[in-house]
Parts: structure tokens; C-alpha cells; sequence
């Protein structure tokens, strides 16, 4: 048994943590909207490595009450999420450029208290 | 007869919407004047028809309002609401007398005062609790914009300030009546369900809940110091009384009336009504420190009076320092003292009342009230002069007018305190001696005020000043004569309040 | 085929504003312009009939985490404050310069420029979505349904005016908005590796027999998620940007419609515990966010200039309030503490006070939109300064909705926090953090009182300026005029309303909950609404 290769849950629960932990740091230091909504996606790919992960390791088998699919199934809602909102970003970004003539989020700072 | 009594509570909200759609101001004037007077007439009756020799709550009406959390609409009569009904119907009359020169906006003027004036009879002769605190925050809206809208320079300022202590003090008595929501199912005979019969909750299976000792005496002494708090606000007291001032300073001469006359009363009222019936034991627990509260309001309010070169807010403090006097009188738990603070409330009804307005009179046409800048007023007005001596002299304390009656009565009933037993004789020694230099203090202050603005020779720039109009006659001799008949005969309000007294009394009495 | 019929019984009005959300766009894109016109009552013709199906329509028989009661209070509530709001909304699209121009034949008509049919298209696919949040039984349903009620107001935040803070307020919705979701999406897989279910009910049954900190850390990061569609600390912080940048009809969306899905969700994830929190992790944290979001709220609303950012902090601490109820819980656990229930049931505060507090804040939020200054929406205290002199009947509708907010009986919002603060001192004999909560809230409320008084001060109390014009919006007017009657009218013989929310609320779960620990309180029939 080669531990290189010997991959358990842990593995995959510490790189979707990672990953999440990834994307929140871009959400907050970017200043670019692109950059920010990489941030989004990785975020929400942490969530679905998770769900394959848990469906992998943990709760693959097919019972009386489950199919032992739940985590798939919910990884490919996430994907076609994902697509939805980054389509409806860009599209309030293409908005936001056309006004400010950058995607920098912080020139735009007419709202204040 | 009860539906007299309703019919007395709305009927100045209806006269309020009728001056809404009033055609003129001299309409809208009109309605209220008639409003007022038919209400008074009302309340007369009522008095006429109440059965003094029975007391208690009489003429009595209950409708379930909400069914789910047991709130009725549930109103009557009883010794403690009467005479101040009464005060307040006839002050009212006098209010709207008052208000007649008012000319800015006079249709919502009087409507404000009209609804202001459901919502001050709505609180004393509401029986159940939900519907008590509805009206006392009814009132408080209508007072917010007639200081806010017809006041004086600072208006917002005064106006929010009095709208905020109040709520405060409103927001105190809504967590005790969350309190007692949860809690007065458990009473014996409440059949599972909340009690807010202000009578009920001041039976016997009540009081047992609350009794020292008893599964919520802890929750008793909270609420017996967060009912206080919210009366003391509106009573004002010491330290609570800064929005007083302000307030008073700032609100027309008419407003001031009704502020000083009904509306500080509330407080002694529902101390009355609330904070000291329904927790007995706590209230007999913290008398010293509620009396010392009381004590500290007299002295207080004295100096700060002494202090103002302003007439008005001399006149505002010598209310705090007057209603110090009903504090002591009910901290200490003697019926004397009982009976006096109850019957201060009464004659400071009458003379704050009388005092406001006859320092409205000279502020409205000299348009300041720096005493200093006045003078020898009684020679401009021999008249008015005369009026205001009796006026101050009530609010000093003088014997024979009303003043006197219940100051006494809460000092000798401050020395019967000795009585609640050993170890307490020098406290209530203090206590009294204290109060009674309170006494001094007040002459001091209006004698010295009364010097500086009505004697010596009237100022040259009191020549263009229009004379005082019968108007103005008719109002000062109508409450002059009250604090005289009061004075003389205070039994009239002992007669309303005997038997009602009484048994209040029986409960509260230091065993 | 049965099964699917059953899962298609309980969303036929869901269905129907989806139906109707098509028809508005292809109707956005009729040639004439008085076709394109008819999209609002297009729009609100759905919003009845899904109301209507709601009512008479197949209900559904199985599957459901929440008591049908409660789903169909819910669905109802949408239905009559998105009547409410669409009277707000309809005429904004008229404000919009391309939109404007092409019905006046100014300019030829432009498919890609006019949004009228895509705003109210997403207006009903939000209100779907909450619809769908409260049949949801499944955690993708869940997500699905949250995130139906997000993405449509993204887009109406953008357009809603055509002046660049909507656009930048978009921009920070969004972000704050993906990350939210983001947060409460990693939640759920926590919940999904701790139970291997996503079906509710049978996490709910997974919960009931293990006790796992990964489920409890889950639901933790799911409520802090959620806390974005309530506006609640943490996730509070766009709230003002937002509702000042959008325009007036949009805030008033947001103040409802998101605010409604997240406290269902959050309701929905807290029924999957064996017991409500009373203890613990997931209590203290509830506390701890309804602490913060009311002082920060109240805090923070003392110091705006802007009417609309003092609304939108005043929406923070309602949902602060709205915390309370929701900790204080379905029902009263312990037999001990007395009440006859009514009071005490915290689930039926939270339902009641959603509604009282939508009538009270879109009648404030209508009564601005009916206000312009200088060609823009009234927003600072001076644009509603004297407003009682010009508009008296606006300023009346404004008087009574800001008091409402205050809790002044007796107004709607009075009797809402009643409930809302007495359900929590229900639970004062299982744990004195109750109390405590009620005491923070109650001093909030007083502090609370300082910036409504400015805003009722500024119409009544301030020197009319000369620039404020009346905006031509009849049905706004309406929509103001029904709030402050609703808000009167509801307080004063509101009964009905609170039966409603009593009756929808008995929550089930699925262990330690014996009868005797429900309170059994007999349902009153009031004397108003009978």
C-alpha cells in the first residue's frame, strides 16, 4: 500500500477547505470584479468537492432511503447555480463598466453612511 | 351609566375628528368648547350618580378585546379616578378657553387636544391593564406634536426629549405586563389564563404570588422599581424630571396647563393604581429609599427653581418639587400621608394649572419671561395682581387654600412613619425634617419671585401692552376660586375618596 | 407518476407566477406600447390567481418539513404584500429614461433597452421563490429556492434606476450576496456528511439519533449564510448601501421578500434539530445575532442622514427583533412557566411580526417613492422636511407606519412585538439568557425611538422646501394609503391575523416533543374577523 496514494476524506475535506478558504480571501482582498467572482466560484466549487467527497467516502452505498447519490446530484445543481449567477454578474459588471468605465469596485464609492 | 362613562371617554376623540372637517377656525374652536363642556357636564354626573358610601369601582363595563391573551376593554369608576376625572374635565374647559388666541394651524390644534384629551380620561378610568398602557401611549403622541409644532424655539428638542423619557418609561411597564403575562396564570383563581384586571391583579391570590418569600417575590421587587421608574418619569421625579423643564419651557401657555394639571398626575395615579397595590411587600420593603427619592425631589426641585431667572421654568420646577411631595406621601405608608399626596395631586392640578397660566398671560404680550426684566406688574394690573397672590400663595402652601392640605397631610404622615417600628425613628425623622425644610425652600422661591416681578414700578415698555381681557379674568377667577374652595373645604375629595381609600389602604398598611 | 403529482400539488401557485413571469417578458416585447403597459396587470393578475390556488387549489399531502398551515400563511402573506408591493412598483418602469421615451414615441421601441417586462418578470420569480422556500424538503430544494429569490433582485437592484448608485449597489449585493450563498452551501454539506441525506425529513430522523458536532457546525454556517437575506449581522453590511442605491419600490422588495425566504430557511433548518435550541452552540449563536443586529441597527440608524439608509438600518434591527421570536421557538417547552400560549409561541411572533413589519416599512418606503426632489426620489431628511404642509395625507401615512416600527399601541407593530418579546420571556425558567435578550430589546426599542422620531419630526416638524414635487404614481399612493390603514385598522382589531399565525405555526418534530409539552392552548376565536 503506497500512503502517497492512499487518498481518504480527510484529504478532500482539507482541499475544499482550502479552497473555500481561497476564495474568501480573493473575495476580500480583490478589487477587481473578475477577480472577485473567481473567488465566488471558488467557493462554491469547495462546496461541491465536499458533496463528492461525502458522497464518495461516506455515504455511497444504496439503501432503502437513499439512493447514494444525494451528493452527486447536488454538485451538478451547484455547477448549473454557479453558471446562473456568474452569467447574471457579468452582466451587472458589463452595467458597472459601462458607468465607470473599470471593473475596480472601489471607485465607485458614491453610497456612504 | 357605564355607557355614560364611554361615552365620556370618546366622546372628545369624535369632537377631535369633527374639528379635523371644521369648516373655520372659529368652528373648530367651537367643537372643542362644546366638547368640553358637555364632557364635563358628563363627568358631574357621573359624579352626582356615584355611590359614595359603597366606593370601590362603580359603573363599571367589559368587552373582551382580545381573546387570545384575555385583554379586555374594561372600564369604571372608582374613589381614586373620580376627583381627577373631574379636575381633569374642568381643567379642560379652561384649556380650551385658554387656547382661543391660538392662531397657527387652530383646526389640528385642537384636534391634537381633543385626542390628547381621550387619551388622559382613557387612563384613569381604564380597569384593565393592556388597555390602561394603550392610552397612556395614546396621549403621549398628541402631547409630542402640540409641543412640537405650536412650542417655542427649541420645540423639536423639548418635543423629543418628552417623547423619548416617556417611552422609556412605557417600555419599563410593558416588560413587568410581559412579566405578568406569563406569571398571573399561576394566581389560584385565573383559570389558566392572564390577568389584567387591574382589580384582580390586586387580589388577595395575586398578591400571594408576590408576596415576600413567595415563588416571584424576585420578580415582584423588579417590577415594583420598573413600574416606579416609568411613573416616576412621567410624575417627574428626581432624577428623572430633566424633560419637565424643557417641555414646559417650550409648550404654548394652554399645553403647560394640561402638562402641569393632568398629565403629571398620570404618574401619581398610576403609582397609585399600579405600583403600589399590586407589589404590597416590595413597596413596603423599599419605602425609605422610594421616600428619600421623594425627599430628594422636593429639596431639588426647590433650589432649581430658586435658581432660574426664566419665570416658566421656575414655575416647571416648583412642579417637581411639588410632586416630590406625593412621592414621600405614598413611600411612607401612612393613610395620612396617603390622603395627602392624593390630595396634593389635586390642588397642584389647580394652582400649576393657575400658576402656567398667569405666567402665559405676561408672556404673551411681553414676549419674555426674564424675571429680571420684570416688575411692578401689579400696578399695571391691580386686577391680575390680586388674582396671582392668591395663585402663588396656593402653590406655596398657604393655609386656606389648597396648597396647604396636602403638603401638611404628607409631612404629619411622614412622622407617623415612626410607627413602622424601631430602628426607623431617625430615618423618618430626617425624612420629615427635610420635607418640611422643602416647605421653606418654596416660600422662599416665590416670595422672591413674586417680589421681582409684581412689585415695585411697572417698566416703561409695559405702556403699549394690551390690557388682561375678561377672557383671561374668567379663567384666573375660575381656578382661583377652585384653590380657595379647596382650600376650605378639602373634605369634598376625601368624601369621593373614603371608601375607595379604605381598602386600598387596608393592603398596604405596615403590619 | 403519482409521486410526481404529489410533489407538483403543493406548488401549483408557484407554477403560476412562473407562467406569469413568462408572459410578462414576452409582453415586455409587444410592439404597441400600450400592450407593453399592461404588464403590471398582467403581473398582479398571477400574483391572485397563484393566491387563489394557494387557497383552493390541491394542497399537498406529503413531503412537507413545515406545517401546511404555516406554508399556506406564508404563501398568502406573499400573495397580499406582493399585491402591496406591485401597486408600489408599477409604475417605476415608467421612470426609467429608455423605457419612458420609447412608450412616449420619442424614440422607436428597442427590445434591448426596455426592462418593463423583465422587471416584473423577476419580481414574480422572487416571490415564486419564496413560495418554494417554504414547500421545500430537500436541501437542493432549499438552495434552489433561496437562490430563486436572490438572482432576480440582483438584476432589479441594477436597473431599478438609471442613476449609477443602483449600479454600484448591485455590485455590492452581489458580492456580499454570492458569498453568503456561498457560506450557507458549505452549511449544507456539512449537514449532508454528518446525516448522508439531503432529503429533510430524513435528516431530520438522522438528527434525532445521533448528536454530531459536523451537523451542528453546519446548521451554524448555513444560519450565518442566511443571515444575508435577513439583512442580520453578520452578513448585515449592504443593507444601507443597498436599499439608499436602489430605487425606493426595489428597497421596499428587499425589505420583505428576502427577509421572508431567510427566516422560513432558517425555521425549516432549525425543525431538522431534535429540539429547538434553548442551549448550546446554536442558541447562543441566534442570541448573539439578534444582540448585535438590533444594537447595530438601532446604533447605526442614529447616525444617517439619508431617510432610506435610516430605513434600511431600522430593517437590521427589526430583524434583530425577529431573532427573538425566532429563538424563543414553536412553543412553550416547559409547563412550569405559565401562559396560556398565546404569547409564548415565538414561530407565530416571527409570522405575524413579517407581516406587520412589511405593511409598516413598505408604507414608509411607499410614501418616499411618492415624493421626488429635483427630478430624483426623496432620500435625505431635508427632501421630507414639511411634508405635512403639502402632503398631508403622505405625511399621516408616514406618521403612522414609523410609529408602527416603533412599537406604539395600538398600532400593528405594537401588538408584533408583544408577541415577539413575550415568546422569549416564555423561556425564562430554561435559561435567564432569555430575559436578558428581552432586556437588550426592549432598551433597542427605546433607542429606536430617537431616529423615527427624526423622520416624523422632519415631515411635521420641519420647513417645507420648495423642491419636493408629488410624483405622478396613483397606484404608489394606494399602496401607501392601504399600508397606513392596514397598519391601524390590523392594530386596533388586528385579531385575526394573529390567530392566523398561531394556527400556522404548531411545528413538528419529530422527537422529545411529548403532547403534554406543547402547550395546549385552545385557538381564540376573536370577536373582530370571527
Amino acid at each position: 500500500m503506497n500512503p502517497v496514494f492512499d487518498i481518504s476524506l480527510h484529504h478532500f475535506l482539507i482541499v475544499s477547505f482550502a479552497l473555500a478558504g481561497a476564495g474568501v480571501a480573493t473575495i476580500l482582498t480583490k478589487r477587481n470584479a473578475i477577480g472577485i467572482l473567481i473567488g465566488v466560484e471558488l467557493l462554491l466549487n469547495a462546496a461541491g468537492v465536499n458533496f463528492i467527497a461525502f458522497n464518495k467516502f461516506l455515504w455511497h452505498n444504496t439503501t432503502s432511503t437513499s439512493t447514494g447519490l444525494d451528493g452527486m446530484v447536488f454538485t451538478i445543481f451547484i455547477i448549473v447555480v454557479a453558471a446562473a449567477e456568474a452569467a447574471v454578474a457579468l452582466a451587472i459588471f458589463l452595467n458597472f463598466y459601462n458607468n465607470f468605465s473599470t471593473v475596480d469596485v472601489e471607485k465607485a464609492d458614491e453610497l456612504k453612511g | 351609566m357605564p355607557t355614560l362613562l364611554n361615552l365620556m371617554i370618546f366622546t372628545p376623540l369624535i369632537g377631535a375628528l369633527l374639528c379635523l372637517v371644521a369648516p373655520s377656525k372659529q368652528a373648530a374652536k367651537s367643537i372643542a368648547l362644546v366638547v368640553s363642556v358637555v364632557t364635563l357636564a358628563m363627568s358631574l354626573v357621573l359624579a352626582a350618580q356615584y355611590d359614595y358610601h359603597a366606593g370601590g369601582v362603580q359603573f363599571e363595563s367589559a368587552m373582551m378585546w382580545i381573546k387570545g391573551i384575555n385583554v379586555e376593554y374594561r372600564t369604571g369608576m372608582d374613589g381614586l379616578s373620580l376627583p381627577l376625572i373631574v379636575l381633569t374635565t374642568a381643567l379642560s374647559v379652561l384649556v380650551v378657553a385658554a387656547s382661543w388666541n391660538i392662531e397657527k394651524m387652530t383646526k389640528a390644534f385642537m384636534a391634537l387636544y381633543l385626542f390628547l384629551y381621550t387619551g388622559m380620561l382613557g387612563v384613569f378610568l381604564s380597569l384593565d391593564m393592556v388597555l390602561f398602557y394603550v392610552f397612556f401611549e395614546v396621549s403621549l403622541l398628541p402631547m409630542y406634536f402640540l409641543i412640537g409644532i405650536w412650542g417655542g424655539p427649541r420645540k423639536e428638542y423639548a418635543a423629543i426629549k418628552f417623547f423619548l423619557y416617556t417611552l422609556a418609561g412605557s417600555i419599563c411597564l410593558l416588560v413587568v405586563m410581559l412579566g405578568l403575562y406569563h406569571i398571573t396564570p399561576n394566581a389560584a383563581d385565573s383559570g389558566g389564563k392572564p390577568i389584567w384586571n387591574m382589580m384582580t391583579l390586586q387580589s388577595d391570590s395575586v398578591h400571594a404570588l408576590f408576596a415576600k418569600g413567595g415563588t416571584y417575590w424576585v420578580f415582584a421587587q423588579w417590577a415594583f422599581w420598573l413600574t416606579l421608574v416609568a411613573f416616576l418619569i412621567k410624575l417627574p421625579a428626581v432624577p428623572f424630571h430633566t424633560w419637565l423643564p424643557d417641555a414646559h419651557v417650550e409648550a404654548p401657555t394652554p399645553i403647560s396647563m394640561i402638562l402641569a394639571g393632568v398629565l403629571l398626575k398620570m404618574g401619581g395615579y398610576a403609582m397609585m393604581r399600579i405600583t403600589w397595590p399590586f407589589f404590597p411587600d416590595s413597596a413596603r420593603l423599599f419605602w425609605v429609599c422610594v421616600a428619600t427619592l421623594g425627599v430628594i425631589a422636593i429639596i431639588y426641585g426647590a433650589l432649581c427653581a430658586m435658581a432660574q431667572s426664566d419665570w416658566k421654568k421656575l414655575v416647571a420646577y416648583s412642579s417637581v418639587s411639588h410632586m416630590g411631595y406625593v412621592t414621600l406621601g405614598l413611600a411612607v405608608l401612612t393613610r395620612t400621608g396617603f390622603d395627602g399626596a392624593y390630595f396634593q395631586m389635586i390642588a397642584h392640578g389647580i394652582t400649576s394649572a393657575m400658576m402656567f397660566f398667569m405666567v402665559g398671560v405676561v408672556y404673551e404680550r411681553a414676549h419674555h419671561r426674564e424675571i429680571d426684566r420684570l416688575g411692578g406688574i401689579w400696578l399695571k394690573w391691580p386686577g391680575y395682581g390680586g388674582w396671582s397672590l392668591l395663585c402663588f400663595f396656593a402653590g406655596m402652601g398657604l393655609p386656606g387654600l389648597c396648597g396647604f392640605i396636602g403638603e401638611i397631610m404628607v409631612l404629619l404622615g411622614t412622622f407617623e412613619a415612626v410607627g413602622h417600628g424601631a430602628g426607623h425613628t431617625t430615618i423618618v425623622y430626617t425624612l420629615g425634617v427635610l420635607a418640611a425644610f422643602g416647605v421653606v425652600l418654596t416660600a422662599g422661591y416665590i416670595l422672591w419671585m413674586f417680589q421681582r416681578v409684581y412689585m415695585g414700578l411697572p417698566k416703561p415698555d409695559y405702556d403699549h401692552y394690551e390690557p388682561v381681557n375678561t377672557r383671561e379674568y374668567a379663567i384666573m377667577t375660575v381656578l382661583g376660586v377652585l384653590a380657595l374652595v379647596f382650600g376650605i373645604v378639602p373634605m369634598i375629595v376625601f368624601h369621593a375618596t373614603g371608601v375607595t381609600f379604605n381598602h386600598l389602604f387596608a393592603m398596604l398598611a405596615v403590619q | 407518476m403519482s409521486v410526481m403529482a404529489d410533489k407538483l400539488a403543493g406548488v401549483w401557485p408557484e407554477i403560476t407566477l412562473g407562467l406569469g413571469a413568462c408572459v410578462c417578458m414576452a409582453l415586455g416585447l409587444a410592439k404597441a406600447s400600450s400592450t407593453r403597459k399592461l404588464t403590471s396587470w398582467v403581473a398582479g393578475l398571477f400574483l391572485l390567481l397563484s393566491g387563489v390556488l394557494a387557497i383552493a387549489g390541491p394542497q399537498p399531502t406529503s413531503g412537507l418539513i413545515l406545517p401546511p398551515q404555516m406554508v399556506l400563511y406564508v404563501k398568502l402573506a406573499v400573495v397580499a404584500v406582493g399585491v402591496v408591493l406591485l401597486l408600489v412598483a408599477a409604475q417605476l418602469p415608467s421612470s426609467w429614461r429608455a423605457t419612458h421615451r420609447a412608450e412616449e414615441g420619442i424614440e422607436p421601441f428597442d427590445p434591448a433597452n426596455v426592462m418593463r417586462g423583465e422587471f416584473f418578470a423577476f419580481f414574480l420569480f422572487s416571490l415564486a421563490g419564496v413560495m418554494l422556500t417554504t414547500t421545500a424538503n430537500d436541501l437542493v430544494w432549499l438552495f434552489l429556492s433561496l437562490e430563486l429569490v436572490s438572482l432576480p433582485t440582483y438584476v432589479m437592484v441594477a436597473t431599478s434606476q438609471d442613476r449609477i448608485r443602483a449600479q454600484e449597489s448591485a455590485v455590492k449585493y452581489f458580492f456580499l450576496g454570492a458569498l453568503a450563498v456561498a457560506v450557507f452551501l458549505y452549511g449544507f454539506t456539512l449537514i449532508y456528511g454528518a446525516t448522508g441525506f439531503t432529503d429533510l425529513s430524513r435528516v431530520q430522523s438522522a438528527a434525532a439519533t445521533t448528536t454530531s458536532p459536523l451537523l451542528t457546525l453546519g446548521i451554524v454556517l448555513a444560519i450565518v449564510g442566511i443571515s444575508f437575506k435577513i439583512a442580520a449581522v453578520p452578513m448585515h453590511f449592504y443593507t444601507a448601501d443597498v436599499y439608499q442605491g436602489a430605487a425606493t419600490p426595489v428597497t421596499a422588495f428587499l425589505a420583505f421578500v428576502p427577509k421572508t425566504a431567510g427566516f422560513v430557511a432558517i425555521i425549516i433548518l432549525l425543525s431538522m434539530l431534535p429540539q429547538w435550541p434553548t442551549h448550546g452552540p446554536i442558541m447562543w449563536l441566534l442570541w448573539i445575532m439578534a444582540a448585535l443586529t438590533m444594537t447595530v441597527g438601532n446604533v447605526m440608524g442614529l447616525l444617517q442622514t439619508s431617510v432610506k439608509r435610516t430605513l434600511a438600518y431600522s430593517s437590521i434591527a427589526h430583524s434583530g427583533y425577529l431573532l427573538v421570536g425566532l429563538l424563543a421557538g414553536p412553543a412553550l417547552l416547559t409547563s412550569g412557566g405559565g401562559g396560556s400560549g398565546a404569547i409564548g409561541n415565538g414561530i407565530a411572533a416571527v409570522l405575524f411580526y413579517l407581516v406587520a413589519y412589511a405593511l409598516s416599512t413598505i408604507g414608509a418606503f411607499a410614501v418616499l417613492g411618492c415624493v421626488q426632489v429635483d427630478g430624483h426620489e426623496a432620500d435625505s431628511f431635508d427632501d421630507i422636511s414639511g411634508l405635512s404642509t403639502k402632503h398631508p395625507g403622505l405625511a399621516a401615512v408616514m406618521l403612522v407606519c414609523v410609529l408602527s416600527l416603533v412599537g406604539l399601541p395600538p398600532l400593528l407593530g405594537f401588538i408584533g412585538k408583544i408577541y415577539l418579546f413575550g415568546s422569549a420571556m416564555a423561556h425564562r425558567g430554561e435559561n435567564p439568557a432569555f430575559v436578558w435578550l428581552v432586556v437588550v430589546a426592549v432598551l433597542n426599542s427605546a433607542v429606536s425611538a430617537v431616529y423615527y422620531l427624526r423622520i416624523i419630526g422632519a415631515c411635521y416638524f420641519g420647513k417645507p422646501s420648495g423642491r419636493t414635487e408629488p410624483q405622478h404614481c396613483p397606484s404608489r399612493r394606494i399602496a401607501a394609503l392601504v399600508c397606513g390603514i392596514a397598519v391601524v385598522v390590523m392594530g386596533v382589531a388586528g385579531n385575526r391575523l394573529v390567530t392566523l399565525a398561531r394556527e400556522s405555526s404548531q411545528l413538528a418534530q419529530p422527537s422529545q416533543q411529548t403532547p403534554a409539552k406543547v402547550v395546549s392552548d385552545e385557538l381564540p376565536t376573536d370577536i373582530h374577523g370571527g
